[in-house]
């Protein structure tokens, strides 16, 4: 008996390593996406048009991405967000975008192409992009407490009962904004006061620091307050009425995903045709109805606003004068946030 | 067999390229620091005396403290639950003994997920609570709620060993010590608890080690402000990027799990040599009968 199950194991074995040979014959496309980010049955379309197959994995922030990225890990597209990209243009990491291969370029947005970390576009296409606003429950908090901006991130009515993005750049964002000072700052008063005022947010506060898993514990009215992405936020407000989104007037942070192209991508036209294919019209806004973020295609973005977003204010993007956006930090600064977050975390 | 000992050789090498070179990897960046080129790197110990700022010692005493709970618990709640299977028949307890293992074959992850949907403000429990009168109890991102969760998912690491234990006790003991006069209560303290000593202490090592070290599950359970040794290495190498730094954590953490190891292990061998001395050779008589 015994011996019957060995060989039908080793049989079996062979099997499955008989399949595994069978697909290898395809071309083959690693993506390397944010979770959540896409309308999986557009991959699928993508797989059967061009019969290649597209191995697709996801991150939850842009540091892990470069993490696993140095940790010698091989993909040929990638998402990050601009500030990523331009660290990712600074290191040599990157592969130009031939222009001449997305035919779809016309739809885009021109509003968010040639930012500055990108004057020409040699590197990026936009994908999707927005702010960072607070999401609030119109039935627990008060509309008139809003008028403080950020700073109802500490007022003690709401004590335990918000929730803050579990991010280095994000919870500084909030805290030098709240301050009045530019998130860009390299100065070390400032960033000091910033990293004291989350301190002592979190002991007068109490908040729930969260990032993805907030998403369907504020869909269940959870707590009251967020601090949240915007096109999380339309997520939430498309399944949650009582749900609304807020952006404080001292400004806030606006921000841009792009497809990038890696130095080690070997297949370059074949990424090149699954970017023209992620941003055409009909394909935009099958993820942006998918994903809830403001998509680059203005076709899509106008169709999405008009049906499915109406009404909803979290889809669109602010750029106003007090907005920034969070910039590439050189290194010594960066690593003056990073020691001040450690120790705003291990409280 | 001895003909096939060569075979051994290539399983040896890639153990050692799999987990030993990892941790010698893990040692080097804790002692040193990144140079001013990607290729140079220098010595230094600052890693380990940045670790000394008080916050972040207090962090390591509090997974200490959280481990130290999670295990007093699955030892108070697994002990008698094995102690209860090793008295049943021995079909039933095959049975139970599956009930116990069958959560451990579903994903930590997904386990972790249905009790945040369990303890949440709008979750099944405070739903229930609602439904009988009283006021909802804010249980999620606190202290019970993390020791909930690692308790749910590392019990069935306290109660298998134990029952092994007990199982494998030899059952005329218990008869000779109620026949010598001996009340149910003394027999179990002075026969049945010291017999099983040695499946509480590798339950206790099996539950202690994952609850210090455990990050995913204070995250989920706690929230991402509920700081942990796991979360703090993790959010270095993950987050920050500053991998020296989050190497020479992991150091520390490591020679502190190794010190608890020895001293359980050391308990471990007083127990089983106190247990024979007392007794004395009859015991040893018996053991050795039970091992033939």
């Amino acid at each position: 008996m015994k011996k019957l199950i060995s060989y039908v194991a080793v049989l079996a074995m062979a099997l499955v390593s008989l399949v595994g040979c069978g697909s290898d014959s395809k071309e083959v496309l690693k993506v390397f996406n944010w979770g959540a980010y896409v309308d999986k049955d557009v991959i699928k379309d993508f797989e059967r048009e061009f019969n290649v197959k597209v191995i697709y994995e996801e991150y939850d922030s842009n540091e892990s991405m470069y993490t696993k990225l140095m940790g010698g890990n091989q993909y040929d597209i990638m998402v990050p967000s601009e500030y990523m990209i331009e660290r990712l243009i600074k290191e040599d990491l990157l592969t130009e975008i031939d222009w001449t291969k997305i035919t779809n370029k016309d739809s885009l947005d021109s509003n968010v192409l040639n930012q500055s970390f990108d004057p020409e576009n040699n590197y990026w296409v936009p994908y999707f992009y927005g702010n960072v606003g607070i999401v609030y429950d119109t039935t627990k908090v008060d509309a008139a407490d809003l008028e403080a901006g950020w700073e109802v991130l500490r007022n003690e009515k709401y004590k335990g009962n918000l929730y803050m993005y579990d991010s280095e750049r994000d919870s500084f964002m909030v805290a030098l904004k709240a301050l009045g000072y530019s998130m860009n700052t390299t100065n070390d008063a400032e960033i000091e006061e910033a990293y004291n005022w989350l301190v002592s947010q979190r002991e007068t506060m109490n908040p729930t620091y969260g990032t993805d898993d907030i998403i369907d514990l504020m869909k269940g009215s959870e707590k009251s307050m967020a601090v949240m992405y915007s096109g999380d936020a339309v997520d939430i407000m498309s399944e949650n009425e009582d749900m609304a989104y807020y952006l404080p007037n001292e400004g806030t942070n606006y921000w841009f995903d792009g497809f990038v192209v890696s130095k080690d991508c070997t297949n370059t036209d074949l990424a090149m045709e699954f970017i023209n294919f992620m941003i055409s019209d009909e394909n935009s806004l099958a993820n942006t109805l998918e994903v809830g973020y403001l998509t680059s295609n203005t076709h899509a973005a106008k169709e999405a606003s008009e049906n499915d977003f109406d009404g909803i204010e979290a889809y669109a993007i602010r750029m106003g004068s007090k907005d920034e956006v969070f910039a590439y930090q050189e290194m010594t600064v960066k690593e003056k946030f990073s020691n001040y977050w450690t120790k705003v975390k291990a409280q | 067999m001895k003909q096939f000992r060569k075979l051994v050789t290539p399983y040896c090498l890639w153990l050692f390229l799999l987990t030993v070179v990892p941790m010698l990897l893990i040692v080097f960046y804790a002692f040193t620091e990144k140079g001013t080129a990607i290729t140079t790197f220098s010595f230094t110990l600052e890693n380990f005396t940045k670790f000394l700022d008080p916050i972040f010692v207090s962090v390591l005493f509090r997974s200490l403290k959280l481990g130290l709970l999670t295990t007093g618990v699955c030892f108070l709640v697994g002990y008698p639950i094995a102690y209860m299977i090793a008295k049943c028949k021995d079909t039933t307890q095959t049975i139970l003994i599956l009930l116990i293992t069958i959560p451990t074959w579903i994903n930590l992850l997904m386990r972790t997920y249905s009790w945040i949907s369990i303890l949440s403000n709008n979750g099944l429990l405070n739903k229930l609570f609602e439904a009988i009168g009283m006021n909802s109890v804010n249980m999620l991102y606190t202290d019970f709620a993390v020791i909930i969760g690692m308790v749910y998912n590392f019990l069935p690491f306290m109660i298998l060993p134990i029952h092994a234990s007990l199982t494998n006790m030899d059952k005329s003991l218990l008869e000779a010590s109620q026949d010598l006069g001996a009340s149910p209560i003394q027999t179990f303290f002075k026969i049945t608890f010291r017999l099983s000593l040695s499946g509480v202490l590798t339950g206790i090592t099996l539950v202690f080690l994952p609850s210090i070290s455990a990050f995913v599950i204070p995250k989920m359970l706690g929230g991402g402000q509920y700081s942990l040794i796991g979360n703090f290495i993790e959010q270095q190498f993950i987050t920050i990027g500053n991998w020296h730094f989050g190497s020479a954590v992991s150091l520390i953490l490591a020679v502190f799990v190794i010190g608890l190891m020895a001293l359980i292990f050391m308990a471990e061998k007083r127990t089983n040599n106190s247990v024979e001395e007392e007794e004395g050779g009859w015991l040893s008589n018996a053991k050795r009968k039970k091992v033939r």
